[in-house]
């Protein structure tokens, strides 16, 4: 004789939907970050009058070990001047911003070659740098 | 006559969710902790073909620089890095054509950067515009 199994009843639970979606929502904030570089070692330099930086398609760094990264990745400084022309393209206006993050203490013969080439790739250079607070 | 109630009712929030909304509250306040914009300061520096005409046309003001703090050098003359802008906007007030403003900074090789930001800084608060000069490197062979 057989016996008949009861249906199951398979429903999603709906008490964590809400979850889900926030989950989810976080995870593409994360993604949205333009260029992740916050894996790289570098202290800003500090400096009284800071403005808002902004929003820009190329991020140059010069980490503590003085190597340099294009977006986040490892470049040569003679690869540097013709990958950020090729990035900026024939941008106009705020779009040409190239972010520019030397760690403090990295010296002339490192930090101003980058500010050549960026000079030479046509971008409006603009220096990470940190709030100077005035000691009382 | 009125009929009481036995007991109260319960009414608790279901603690099986209480660990998914702490952890939603953490991953939120990371999220939003590391979101911080960045700051900092434009600068124009203009291309190094046009810093060779303009320096052949006028003489320039020329700041230079070494890993030493405390003093630059303005025209050849070593000043301390605090009197910089006054010295600066002394000379600038007399130069109102924007070409004679234009600044020659000079660097050794070992000036460190945070002080580059600091002479820059005073340069381009005096009114005037800087323009980048590096030492030449030349390599000779011997044959």
């Amino acid at each position: 004789m057989k016996i008949s199994r009861r249906p199951l009843a398979a429903n999603v639970p709906s008490m964590a939907m809400g979850d889900i979606a926030f989950n989810l929502l976080i995870f593409f904030v994360i993604l949205a970050k333009a260029t992740d570089d916050s894996h790289l070692q570098w202290d800003p330099a500090e400096t009284i009058d800071v403005t808002r930086a902004g929003a820009a398609k190329v991020s140059v760094v010069i980490d503590a070990d003085s190597k340099y990264y294009l977006n986040g990745q490892q470049v040569g400084i003679a690869q540097l001047a013709p990958q950020i022309e090729q990035i900026l393209g024939s941008t106009t206006g705020d779009d040409r911003r190239v972010l520019l993050k030397v760690h403090r203490d990295a010296t002339a013969n490192h930090f101003e070659p980058i500010i050549e080439a960026v000079s030479e790739a046509g971008g409006t250079i603009m220096h990470v740098l940190e709030e100077k607070r005035l000691k009382k | 006559m009125r009929i009481r109630r036995k007991g109260k009712l319960l009414v608790e929030p279901p603690s099986s969710a209480t660990g998914d909304i702490a952890f939603n509250l953490i991953v939120f306040f990371l999220v939003c902790a590391s979101i911080e914009p960045d700051s900092g300061r434009p600068q124009e520096i203009p291309r190094s073909e046009e810093n060779r005409e303009k320096k052949e046309e006028v003489k320039n003001i020329e700041v230079a620089m070494t890993a030493n703090l405390n003093a630059v050098s303005l025209n050849g003359d070593t000043v301390r890095t605090s009197e910089l802008g006054s010295r600066l906007a002394r000379i600038l007030k007399t130069k109102p054509r924007p070409e004679d403003r234009i600044v020659i900074v000079k660097s050794k090789t070992d000036t460190p950067y945070h002080h580059w930001i600091d002479v820059t800084a005073e340069i381009e608060q005096s009114g005037g515009q800087i323009t980048i000069q590096r030492e030449e490197v030349q390599t000779i062979e011997v044959q």
